[in-house]
């Protein structure tokens, strides 16, 4: 049995970042992940924690187990597109019980809507979608005040399947200019929840180089 | 015997069955292996098999075409090249192409509106059937489209594949 490579898979600059370069993408995914878990505590109505950014980059293949602990793991992946001066991609991505959860705090007691296959509701959804949005919106005005460059979300799109079905549609975007893509990750936090959901920002290739043009720490 | 997986970076396949990830090509005359393509959305999964010499192979395509890559990545990641990669990798393994059994599926729309790329999914199936057609292969089955993953599972002994999806019962491709 033998195992081979194919191809040197060409260097980008999500495979020879510095240390300070890294140092920088943690503080800027710090910063806009400390603006989103503040709207997140106001928006569920009670606090809600998180983590220092985890800045890696990961070969593709491996990306959604790195996200979701399985390929196959059913996930909440809540997806926005970043435009303007940067691009790149964000995902909210959750269990199916954690969603339900915060779905649930931001419904206050409203109907969830009849289920889908998953039993989430088309207000749960909804709910979902609108919370991703004010997360991301919170994520971009943090780092565009850090970086001056000018972000902008696309409208949030929400899919609920196997972790490597969505996060890897999500990759086809990073594929054609990567081997790796870079993921700065943090995981929000709730009291009596160790972990609610992983917040993700995947900049493209060229997304990447301007974040680091705009932190000062250009290659 | 043999077991060859060619990833970008190296897997290590564990178990009875190989994972076949993003890019990813594999091919195998193991007696009991199976090659699993785990949780297939935009991207497709191309399922060979050679009844007679029992060589399978399995390839993982993201992409449409290898035109628009500007750093080189394994040959498993674009239809136009994973492809040809796929059957000369078989041949390698003692395959006939003329013999060989091609089942797809995947290409489904995980996103309303698309994630990563708009209509990604139907674009690589129609690029994994045009490399198909060119390489002289025609599709035995295929399992395509929607809006839900699939896991595409090929088994060495007698190329028997099943597709597997959230809520579905597992069914023979």
């Amino acid at each position: 049995m033998s195992t081979e490579t194919a191809g040197p898979g060409g260097p980008s600059a999500v495979d020879s970042l510095t240390a300070a370069q890294l140092d920088a993408l943690r503080e800027v995914g710090n910063i806009g992940a400390g603006n989103a878990a503040t709207s997140l505590s106001r928006m569920v109505g009670h606090p809600v924690a998180m983590t220092v950014p985890c800045v890696r980059a990961v070969p593709l293949h491996h990306v959604p187990a790195a996200v979701a602990g399985d390929d196959e793991a059913v996930i909440v992946a809540i997806h926005l597109g970043v435009l303007g001066d940067a691009h790149g991609h964000i995902m909210f991505v959750m269990t199916v019980d954690d969603a339900k959860e915060i779905a649930a705090s931001a419904l206050q007691g409203m109907h969830p809507g009849d289920p889908d296959l998953f039993g989430l509701g088309d207000m749960e959804r909804s709910a979902l979608g609108e919370i991703g949005n004010i997360l991301t919106s919170a994520y971009l005005i943090a780092m565009t005040t850090v970086t001056g460059l000018r972000l902008e979300p696309s409208p949030p799109q929400l899919g609920v399947d196997m972790a490597a079905a969505l996060i890897g549609d999500v990759l086809t975007d990073v594929a054609a200019t990567g081997n790796t893509a870079l993921l700065i990750e943090t995981e929000f936090e709730e009291v009596d929840d160790p972990v609610c959901g992983t917040f993700l920002f995947i900049p493209t290739a060229d997304g990447l180089r301007r974040v680091l043009d705009g932190l000062g720490v250009a290659p | 015997m043999s077991t060859r997986v060619l990833t970008p970076r190296g897997t290590s396949p564990v178990g009875q069955t190989i994972k076949v990830g993003l890019g990813v090509l594999a091919v195998s005359d193991e007696k009991g292996k199976g090659l699993t393509a785990l949780g297939l959305g935009s991207c497709i999964g191309v399922a060979a098999y050679d009844p007679v010499a029992r060589v399978a192979g399995m390839v993982h395509v993201m992409l449409p075409d290898s035109a628009i890559a500007t750093v080189p990545g394994p040959a498993g990641k674009y239809a136009d090249t994973a492809i040809p990669a796929l059957v000369e990798a078989m041949r390698r393994a003692g395959a006939e192409p003329t013999r060989l059994v091609v089942k797809i599926a995947g290409g489904a729309q995980m996103f309303a509106s698309g994630g990563g790329n708009l209509n990604i999914g139907a674009r690589n199936a129609i690029a994994v059937r045009a490399a198909l057609t060119r390489a002289g292969l025609r599709v035995k089955a295929a399992d395509t489209g929607g809006t839900f993953g699939r896991t595409l599972e090929m088994w060495v002994d007698d190329g028997r594949v099943t597709v597997r999806a959230v809520g579905r019962e597992p069914a023979a491709l």
